[in-house]
């Protein structure tokens, strides 16, 4: 087993002239058996100086350790053999692509006699594979991953590397990795330094000439990140046994995938093929951008509007802001952030207006004109606006489910196109199954994740599981960036009556020395009848971080006995969260109480 | 509002005697515990009186000020300084992201460290009005204990005021201290170290705490030239050995250069600055040498052996679970305890005194799972048990999580820097017994993941929880395989 090392370092590109593993590849991690060995090995394959004297990376099992071996010896079906891992990576080429054939043969034959074994019912029907997956996003991959790591055979296809989807273009990764979570951070960082750069000259830094920022310099280290993830991705499916194919999958009948013409079958299908950004039709919006092309942008928009009051819409115009563009973001309704803790709207949107984003609010576009100088005006329903190098749609993403051949196997769809799935991640068609943006139900690359997982299980593990959506934690990576969990304020009185909100508002310690007028503001919401946390928010620095340890703690339905149980960690801004004594505001909605509705009782305390 | 007594044994035919107290509580040191505990004893309907020595950023016997060693020469303007010289770190990874930046960057150590004092002296103001707006008198001078209800206060003129209180709570913190080695008189203690008039360009640090640690990231992120010398293998004994050899790394990474088991044994004065000699026969020159060797309470000058206040070896005060002296009209809080030196310990050892005492409710300090930062560059973070404690005191197996990956931020700038993630699990409860992590944000991280270690969290609901992404954090709710499972030997635990 030991030549697996060679070649494998092989498909590692390291681009950036360094060695840099990244937290993606720390995510997909995998969680079962020996995969987990090869994974580590990887890692450490990636980083060659990691540190000598530590233990966790050497402690992992080598391939050629005793156990591995006893595991390949016992474990024929679930463990690949080495040409595969090393073939797939390759399978333009041909000789390799046939050997891998003849190994899934060899594979599907022990899997089919399993399956006689285990189920008598089964009619006996050869497919191509076991599971055959139409889209290599996060969902996808980790569907396949993992249903190939219990020892189904799989293979996933997935449209060509662009950072621009399309129709005929995607790339292994998918939007979180290609345009969406990842790029996005990326660009995150680099517009978060004008920030530093001003609260850094209160802490005594000085600059001679003002900080340039040149364009180019990122979208090529951005890039050549993206592509050096795409691979890693790539080797992630190889390493476990997943046949990866290039092209469009289309659904012929409820077994079979065409991909380019070329027919395969399988046993079960997943559809996890995403979703993309929505522009409304009206005049002009060909020349508006989506978050595809604005992260991919050839040169530094010197004046962009950006339509939209979603996360979206607020990350980008932090983004551009923060690289020393002039941001104007038009929205519809009053506030930013529809779904949200009010509170948070309130208050994020007022931090980004400080930094100096123009909102135009309940302003709706109408039609975008070229003027002959190539500038662009947006007309809305309260003027026009003139004088935009750039127009961004922050205004929705769609499902990719259309010419995926879903009406003619009978697969049921919503009428935005997502796919109706049932709480297994079912499909109306017994052996096609959906998970991620394609079924629109939380659109996060963690709960595809979990989705995707929950899968794998359920299909090849013998063991139907279903994901669990409570207390799902997520980020919006604004600047300040907000962190939540669990319900908002008005979540929660709808559904608990009783609670009390807890609030905190400050200047951080960083702000007080900088001079700029940054702030803090946390929230907990707590139900009075239980004294558990239903909802934690948070706008400020370090939200995401801060954000994931508590969502532990209200996933496990900690109270807020709890919460002051713990003993803060000094000077942080996190442990204002363990220091809430005194409820801002008592909401009462029950009848016994003081027959005050919830709403007067905002007022009553100055909400 | 009513005030509530705690019921002591003797009190209850008392009532006309309390009369006769000029206060319910006199604390000595308004520092984070004095002042938390007088308060919230105010706030219980307690008539509270507090002694402070006046104001200065450098403390001693007759010098320290309102807000205590955490506001005024400590966490705060400790933190202040770390975020200014993490600042040099950040500027140089801007350029991969496309900031074009001079080649060498100006800074201006005189206005941070102004900016500073200015902060400090804003928060020592604040403090003062918590103080008072909870109804607390506050008096400035020097505190001594002349008997069991009964303060001598010498304040600033030299007059001598004396009360009587029914409590007496002694909050009077710790100071750092020098070790007795030749010369030691030209080096710093964390005090000036915070109220340098220069950078130094060329800085000597000794100790492996985090005091030292963080001092040396300090002056390593700031520019200058830094060895740090300690007397172990690695620095911050205590901690999770393998944290303690990331955060040495990582130190050695960005510039710090690491002398273990060395021993300082003399300082001498040269006109070229200080000459460092170690008891290897190494020499160094250094224009500042910083002791972080250790902090001892302030429990000399407070007359206690007089009245009989039992004090152990390092001159810690000797207390019960609910802070009380052997003298029962005495208590003590926070490092002068030399308990767990931290303030917000000191804070919920001062709101369990104020409930004990006048909130009617006996409440014990818990010292399980308290959380706690180290602010190197990048920072550790810990909480509940380290990987080698966890080994001792298991019943059964104990899985170790570990990760170790690079932050996506250093994908780009380039940086080569691990951060480094740990669980540690109880096989047989599926506890999770500790955690820690070194990298960035780790402090902040940290907090919510005590929140769930605090309630006895199991790996399981770890796992079960979704991830925020991409973040760093999500990473402790990721971890999926063991790297390792310790088989603890109820032999040797029997027969140590």
């Amino acid at each position: 087993m030991r030549e697996l090392k060679e070649p494998k370092s092989r498909h590692l590109p390291l681009i950036g002239g360094g060695p840099h593993p990244a937290t993606i590849v720390a995510l997909e991690i995998s969680t079962f058996e020996p995969y987990k060995y090869l994974l580590s090995t990887q890692r450490k394959q990636i980083s060659p100086k990691e540190k000598p004297h530590m233990a966790t990376s050497f402690t992992a099992p080598k391939l050629s350790s005793p156990t591995f071996q006893t595991l390949c010896r016992n474990l024929p079906v679930f463990v690949p053999i080495p040409n595969t891992l090393y073939s797939v990576s390759r399978h333009h080429q041909r000789h390799h692509h046939r050997l891998q054939l003849q190994q899934q043969r060899q594979r599907r034959l022990l899997f089919v006699v399993r399956a006689e074994s285990n189920n008598g019912s089964e009619p006996l029907r050869h497919y191509d594979f076991d599971l055959f997956t139409i889209g290599a996003g996060s969902g996808g991959v980790r569907a396949s991953r993992f249903a190939a790591n219990f020892g189904a055979s799989v293979a996933v296809c997935e449209l060509p590397f662009s950072t621009i989807s399309s129709e005929t273009t995607g790339g292994v990764g998918g939007t979180c990795v290609l345009r969406g979570c990842v790029p996005k951070k990326l660009m995150v960082y680099a517009s978060k330094y004008s920030h530093e750069f001003d609260e850094s000259n209160g802490f005594g830094w000085k600059y001679d000439t003002e900080p340039k920022h040149d364009w180019s310099t990122l979208m090529a280290n951005k890039n050549a990140e993206l592509r050096r993830l795409t691979g890693i991705y790539k080797n992630i499916l190889g390493n476990a046994g997943v046949t990866l194919i290039e092209g469009r999958g289309k659904i012929v009948d409820p077994h079979t995938v065409d991909v380019d013409g070329k027919l395969y079958t399988a046993r079960h299908i997943l559809i996890s093929v995403g979703g993309r950004p929505f522009i409304p039709d009206i005049p002009g919006s060909e020349y508006a951008i989506d978050s595809d092309a604005a992260l991919d942008l050839p040169s530094k928009p010197e004046k962009i509007a950006i339509v939209g009051g979603g996360y979206i819409a607020l990350e980008f115009a932090g983004i551009f802001n923060g690289l020393q563009s002039e941001v104007h973001v038009f929205i519809r309704q009053k506030k930013v952030l529809r779904g949200f803790d009010e509170e948070i709207r309130d208050f994020v949107g007022e931090q980004v207006s400080l930094r100096g984003i123009k909102f135009h609010i309940e302003e709706s576009p109408q039609a975008i004109v070229k003027s002959a100088d190539g500038s662009l005006s947006l007309k809305t329903n309260k003027g026009t606006i003139k004088g935009f190098s750039h127009i961004m749609f922050a205004t929705g993403r769609r499902p990719n489910t259309k010419n995926l051949g879903l009406e003619s196997v009978g697969v049921k769809m919503s009428s935005n196109g997502s796919i109706e799935v049932d709480e297994y991640s079912r499909t109306t068609v017994p052996s096609i199954w959906a998970v991620g943006d394609a079924t629109d139900r939380i659109n996060l690359t963690p709960v595809a994740l979990m989705e995707g997982g929950a899968l794998a299980k359920t299909i090849f593990q013998n063991e139907p599981t279903k994901p669990d959506y409570r207390a799902v934690p997520s980020a919006v990576f604004s600047q300040p960036p907000i962190g939540q969990v669990g319900l908002t304020e008005e979540q929660a009185m709808k559904d608990y009556g009783d609670i009390d909100v807890y609030t905190a508002n400050f200047r951080p310690l960083k702000a007080t020395l900088s001079g700029l007028p940054d702030r803090v503001f946390m929230k907990l919401i707590v139900c009075v009848k239980t004294n558990k946390v239903l909802g934690l928010h948070m706008c400020g620095d370090d939200s995401a971080e801060i954000t994931q340890g508590y969502a532990v703690a209200i996933k496990a339905g900690l109270t807020k006995a709890d919460f002051d149980a713990t003993v803060g960690i000094h000077p942080t801004s996190a442990e204002e969260f363990v220091t809430m004594r005194t409820p801002t505001r008592k909401i009462r909605q029950g009848p016994e109480s003081e027959g005050k509705m919830g709403h007067e009782a905002k007022a009553a305390a100055g909400v | 509002m009513a005030r509530k007594i705690l019921v002591d044994e003797e009190m209850d035919q008392t009532n006309k005697e309390e009369a006769h107290y000029d206060f319910d509580l006199f604390v000595i040191g308004a520092g984070s515990g004095g002042v938390r505990a007088a308060r919230f004893s105010a706030n219980f309907g307690a008539k509270v009186g507090i002694c402070e020595l006046p104001f200065h950023p450098i403390s001693s016997e007759v010098i320290g000020g309102v807000g205590g060693t955490c506001v005024i020469r400590g966490c705060v303007p400790k933190k202040i300084l770390v975020y200014g010289a993490t600042f040099g770190g950040e500027l140089e990874d801007a350029r991969n992201y496309g900031w074009e930046l001079n080649e060498k960057l100006d800074f201006n150590w005189k206005k941070l460290l102004h900016k500073k004092t200015d902060e400090i002296i804003r928060l020592n103001g604040i403090y003062k009005r918590l103080l008072s707006n909870a109804g607390v008198k506050l008096f400035e001078g020097e505190g001594k204990i002349v008997g069991p209800n009964e303060v001598e206060l010498t304040q600033l003129d030299g007059t001598k005021l004396s009360y009587s209180a029914k409590h007496i709570l002694i909050a009077t913190g710790s100071r750092a201290h020098r070790p007795l080695i030749p010369g030691q008189e030209l080096g710093i203690t964390s005090d000036e170290a915070l109220s340098l008039e220069d950078l130094p360009k060329r800085a000597v640090v000794f100790g492996g705490g985090y005091i030292a640690v963080e001092f040396a990231s300090i002056w390593r992120g700031l520019g200058a030239d830094v060895n740090l010398f300690f007397r172990r293998e690695l620095p911050l004994r205590g901690f999770d050995d393998e944290m303690r050899a990331v955060v040495a790394r990582n130190l050695e990474a960005r510039g710090v250069n690491l002398h273990a088991q060395t021993n300082l044994t003399e300082l001498v004065k040269t006109d070229n600055g200080i000459k460092v000699i170690t008891d290897h026969g190494e020499e160094f020159i250094a224009d500042v040498v910083l002791f972080a060797t250790g902090r001892l309470p302030n429990s000399k000058r407070l007359n206690l052996e007089a009245v009989g206040v039992e004090l152990d070896n390092t001159g810690a005060v000797k207390v019960d679970e609910y802070s009380r002296t052997n003298i029962p009209s005495i208590w003590a809080v926070g490092d002068v305890t030399n308990r767990m030196n931290l303030t917000p310990v000191a804070l919920m050892e001062g709101t369990c005194f104020a409930k004990t005492v006048f909130g009617g409710e006996s409440s014990k300090a818990d010292y399980s799972n308290i959380p706690c930062a180290v602010f190197s560059i990048p920072p550790l973070s810990v909480v509940g048990l380290s990987e080698e404690q966890a080994i001792e005191q298991a019943n059964s197996d104990v899985l170790v999580f570990t990760s170790t990956f690079n932050p996506m931020k250093n994908t780009i700038s380039g940086r080569q820097e691990k951060t480094v993630m740990k669980l540690v699990v109880d096989q047989e409860t599926d506890k999770v017994l500790g955690a820690s992590m070194c990298g960035p944000d780790s402090p902040e991280i940290m907090q919510g993941i005590a929140v769930a270690l605090k309630c006895g969290a199991t790996k399981a609901q770890f796992d079960c929880t979704v991830g925020i992404h991409p973040s760093a954090a999500e990473e402790f709710v990721t971890m999926r395989s063991v790297s390792r499972r310790i088989t603890v030997s109820r032999k040797s635990k029997t027969n140590p």
